[in-house]
C-alpha cells in the first residue's frame, strides 16, 4: 500500500494531479498520482473515480505485464471490472477484461463459440457466490443428504473446471462460497449438521480438495470476513440490480484477485528488508542497549515479538529476510545474538545492513546482493521520512504503511498481500516443512482426549533462572499482575525483588517455557526463604497459560532439589485468600502436602522432604538450569 | 439560497465527478437521456456518490425510480428535511 485517502478531496486533488500528468504524455506519473491516492478498503465512489481516471492511462505506457482476464458471474459484475483493471494495474499488470454476458456461465463455458473463446483469455475468473451453490438441505436432513448435495455442487464446477480446461490453456480462478451473515435458523444453521451454513462450509472444503491444478480457489469467504460479514452484502443492490456483494467492498474483492493473481504469475514478491529499531523492538538499540529494548515485556514488547513470529512464519514459507538499518553494525547484531525473546535470529536474515547509508542505496544493495529485481521487495520500516525517501528513489519496491502502534503491524503487512501464492513449489523446501509442522500440530489437538499423551507430544522445555536485568521487569510484573494463581498475593516493586533476589536467606526464580508450538515466555516466579531446617515458599505466582501441564509439578520438584540444596528438612506452602485466587487454594492439597496451621483465609502446609524422594510426575523437562546463588 | 437550490450545486459537482465533465450542470428537468454515459450501471455508481455526498442512503424502491434530476433534488430535499 502507498498513500493514504481518506477524503475524497485527496482522490479529486490526485485525479487533478494524474491529469496534469497525461496532458504533458507522464503515463508513469500519471499512475503513481492514482496509486498512491487510494487503498483497496476505500469506498466505491473512490475506487470509481480512480478506475475513470486510471481508463485515460496508456497501460502500455507502464511496463506492465498484458493479461487477458475472463470473468464469468451469475450476478452483476460490471463495477468490479473496471477496479479490477486498475487494481491489477497495481499488482503490475496491463489487463484486459471480458465479462459474459449476466448469468451465462455454463452457457459461455460450455458453447465452443461462445465469446469467451473467442476473447482466449489466459485467465477465467468463475465469480461465483454462495447463491450460485445449491447446497441447501431440508432442515433435518441426514449427514448423507447434506455430503451428496454438497458433492452435486462441487460436480457442478469440477464439470465447468474440465470443458474450461479442454478449450483453454487458462489459469481458472474459483470462488468459493461467501457465508451468508443471516439465516432463518440463527445459530443453527452452523451447529445443525443440515444447517445452511454448514453445509457451505463443507462445500468450501471440498472445493478445495476437489480442485486440479490450474485451478486456483479464490477464498471470497474470507475476503467477506475481513470486510466485515454484517455489512459484505447490500440486499438494496441485490434487489435492485443483482450486486452480490456490496458495492463498497468493491475494491477489497479486486485488490485481492489482482493479489493473487501475481502470484499466480510469478510477479509476487519474494523478499522483505526490515529495519530495526521500532521496527523489531521498541526503543533504539544504540542508546537503550540489549536489555533496554521493548521486546517480550509490556504490552509493547510482546507486540514485537508477535511481529517478529509473523516475520519469521513468512521466512518459514519462503520469503528471505533482509535487514537495512541505521546503527553501527555490532549494535544491530546484538539482540540478535544475545536478547532471549528474540524469534528472529541472525541465521534467519540473508542480507544484514546495518551502517549509516541511505536505506535506498542499501536496499538496492540488497537487491543486487540476492540477484533478484526491486519488484521483488517489500520494505517495513516505522518511520514515514525513509519510507517516503524509500517510495520516491525506488518506486517498484513495494512500501508498507506501517501504524504507530506496534500491535498492528502484523495486520499491516499481513493485508498487504505481497506475498501470495497459488500453489507451493517444490523448491521451497521450508516451506514444505511448516506445512509439514502444522499436520503435527492438528493431529496433536486431536489427540487430547488422552491427557498423558498430549502432555507429551507437547515437548514442554522449561528454563530455570534467577532475576537478571531482562527478566526483572517482567518477574515484578508477574507478581504485580497475577491474580488468580498467586498463592499469597505478594505485591513487590522491581527493587524489593532484587533485594530478595541478592540476600542471604531468600532467592527468587523464575520459569520460562516453551513447548513444540512456540515460547510461552516468562510463566513463573517464586520467592523462597529460608527458616532454619524449613524453607518458606513465600511468592508463587504462575501464568494461568500453562495450567493444567503438570508446569506446577516441575515447580513442586524445583522447590524441592533447592530445599536440599539448603539442606532443609521440609517445605512450607503459605496460601493467603484473595478474591480471585481461589483457583489455587487446593494446590498444596493436590501436591500431598500436610496441613499445618491456619484457617481458610490462611492457611500453611508442610512437606516433609524424605516422604518426596521421586518428587511429582510432570512432562515438563528442564532445559539449562542456571546455578543458584549460594 | 433554496435548500433546492443547495441541493442543485452540490448535484452539479457530484455529477461532473462521476461522470467526468467539468461542463455539466444540472437542472431539474434533465434525465439520463441529456447525460451520454448515464445508463443503468452508471446511474448505480452516481447513486452512491450522491448518498456520499448527501450522507443518506435512498432505499431500493428510490434507487429505481430516480428518472430524473428534479425529482432526485426532491427526495434529497424530504431526506433532509
Amino acid at each position: 500500500m502507498h498513500g493514504t485517502a481518506d477524503s475524497a478531496g485527496g482522490s479529486k486533488a490526485a485525479v487533478a494531479r494524474a491529469k496534469a500528468a497525461l496532458a504533458a504524455g507522464d503515463h508513469a506519473g500519471a499512475f503513481a498520482e492514482l496509486r498512491a491516492a487510494i487503498r483497496p478498503q476505500d469506498d466505491f465512489t473512490e475506487q470509481a473515480r480512480i478506475a475513470r481516471a486510471f481508463a485515460k492511462v496508456d497501460a502500455d505506457a507502464l511496463d506492465l505485464r498484458p493479461l487477458k482476464v475472463a470473468v464469468l458471474a451469475g450476478s452483476t459484475v460490471d463495477h468490479l471490472a473496471d477496479v479490477l483493471r486498475f487494481w491489477l494495474a497495481a499488482s503490475g499488470f496491463a489487463a484486459e477484461i471480458y465479462l459474459a454476458p449476466y448469468d451465462t456461465v455454463a452457457q459461455s463455458v460450455l458453447d465452443p463459440a461462445s465469446g469467451l473463446y473467442g476473447f482466449a483469455p489466459q485467465v477465467v475468473w468463475l465469480f461465483s457466490t454462495h447463491r450460485d451453490v445449491g447446497a441447501a438441505v431440508e432442515p433435518g436432513a441426514s449427514a448423507a443428504e447434506v455430503e451428496a448435495a454438497v458433492d452435486a455442487a462441487v460436480a457442478e464446477r469440477t464439470a465447468l473446471w474440465q470443458a474450461l480446461a479442454e478449450r483453454l490453456d487458462a489459469l481458472v480462478l474459483q470462488n468459493n462460497a461467501d457465508i451468508p451473515a443471516d439465516d432463518p435458523f440463527g445459530n443453527l444453521a452452523g451447529a445443525a449438521p443440515w444447517g445452511l451454513r454448514t453445509a457451505l462450509r463443507l462445500y468450501n472444503a471440498r472445493l478445495v480438495a476437489a480442485a486440479p491444478a490450474g485451478v486456483t480457489v479464490f477464498d471470497l469467504d474470507h475476503v467477506a470476513g475481513l470486510w466485515g460479514r454484517a455489512r459484505w452484502t447490500d440486499p438494496r443492490y441485490w434487489h435492485h440490480s443483482k450486486h452480490a456483494f456490496a458495492l463498497d467492498a468493491t475494491g477489497t474483492v479486486a485488490a485481492a484477485a489482482a493479489r493473487l493473481l501475481a502470484g499466480a504469475m510469478g510477479l509476487a514478491r519474494k523478499c522483505l528488508v526490515l529495519d530495526l529499531d521500532n521496527t523489531l523492538w521498541g526503543g533504539v538499540i544504540g542508546d537503550d542497549g540489549v536489555a533496554g529494548i521493548a521486546l517480550g515485556t509490556g504490552a509493547d514488547g510482546e507486540a514485537f515479538v508477535a511481529f517478529q513470529r509473523h516475520v519469521k512464519a513468512l521466512k518459514e514459507r519462503g520469503v528471505i529476510l533482509a535487514v537495512v538499518s541505521k546503527n553501527e553494525e555490532a549494535a544491530a547484531r546484538a539482540p540478535f545474538e544475545s536478547h532471549p525473546d528474540m524469534v528472529l535470529r541472525l541465521d534467519d536474515i540473508a542480507v544484514f545492513r546495518a551502517n549509516w547509508s541511505n536505506k535506498a542505496d542499501n536496499i538496492q544493495d540488497v537487491a543486487e546482493t540476492l540477484s533478484i529485481g526491486l519488484e521483488s521487495l517489500v520494505f517495513v520500516d516505522d518511520n514515514p521520512a525513509e519510507r517516503d525517501l524509500v517510495r520516491r528513489a525506488l518506486p517498484t519496491v513495494e512500501v508498507i504503511e506501517l501504524p504507530e502502534d506496534p500491535a498492528y503491524f502484523v495486520e499491516a503487512l499481513a493485508r498487504a498481500g505481497c506475498f501470495e501464492a497459488v500453489a507451493f513449489s517444490v523448491e521451497d523446501r521450508r516451506r514444505a516443512g511448516y506445512y509439514a509442522d502444522n499436520a503435527k500440530r492438528v493431529e496433536l489437538k486431536r489427540a487430547t482426549v488422552d491427557m498423558d499423551g498430549y502432555l507429551g507430544g507437547l515437548a514442554m522445555v522449561a528454563t530455570v533462572g534467577g532475576v537478571d536485568a531482562f527478566h526483572l521487569p517482567r518477574i515484578a510484573q508477574l507478581i504485580n499482575k497475577s491474580n488468580q494463581f498467586h498463592l499469597t498475593g505478594t505485591r513487590l516493586t522491581e527493587r524489593e525483588v532484587e533485594r530478595l533476589a541478592s540476600a542471604g536467606d531468600t532467592e527468587v526464580f523464575h520459569v520460562r517455557l516453551a513447548d513444540r508450538f512456540g515460547d510461552n515466555g516468562l510463566i513463573a516466579v517464586l520467592i523462597l526463604r529460608r527458616d532454619g531446617e524449613d524453607l518458606h515458599v513465600d511468592t508463587w505466582a504462575m501464568s494461568c497459560r500453562v495450567l493444567g501441564r503438570t508446569v506446577e509439578e516441575f515447580i513442586a520438584n524445583e522447590i524441592l532439589a533447592r530445599a536440599r540444596r539448603r539442606g532443609c528438612r521440609s517445605v512450607v506452602g503459605r496460601y493467603v485468600k484473595s478474591p480471585k485466587n481461589a483457583l489455587v487454594a487446593g494446590l498444596y492439597d493436590r501436591l500431598g502436602f500436610v496441613p499445618l496451621d491456619g484457617d481458610e483465609d490462611e492457611r500453611r502446609w508442610s512437606l516433609a522432604i524424605a516422604d518426596r524422594p521421586d518428587g511429582w510426575k510432570t512432562h515438563v523437562r528442564v532445559e539449562t538450569q542456571e546455578t543458584m546463588k549460594a | 439560497m433554496t435548500v433546492q437550490d443547495d441541493i442543485t450545486a452540490r448535484l452539479t459537482e457530484v455529477f461532473r465527478d462521476v461522470f467526468d465533465d467539468d461542463e455539466l450542470t444540472v437542472f431539474p428537468a434533465m434525465t439520463a437521456k441529456d447525460v451520454d454515459e448515464w445508463d443503468s450501471l452508471m446511474h448505480i455508481t452516481l447513486v452512491l456518490a450522491v448518498e456520499k455526498e448527501f450522507a443518506v442512503k435512498l432505499n431500493a424502491a428510490e434507487v429505481g425510480k430516480l428518472e430524473n434530476v428534479g425529482q432526485m433534488v426532491e427526495l434529497l430535499a424530504r431526506k433532509a428535511a
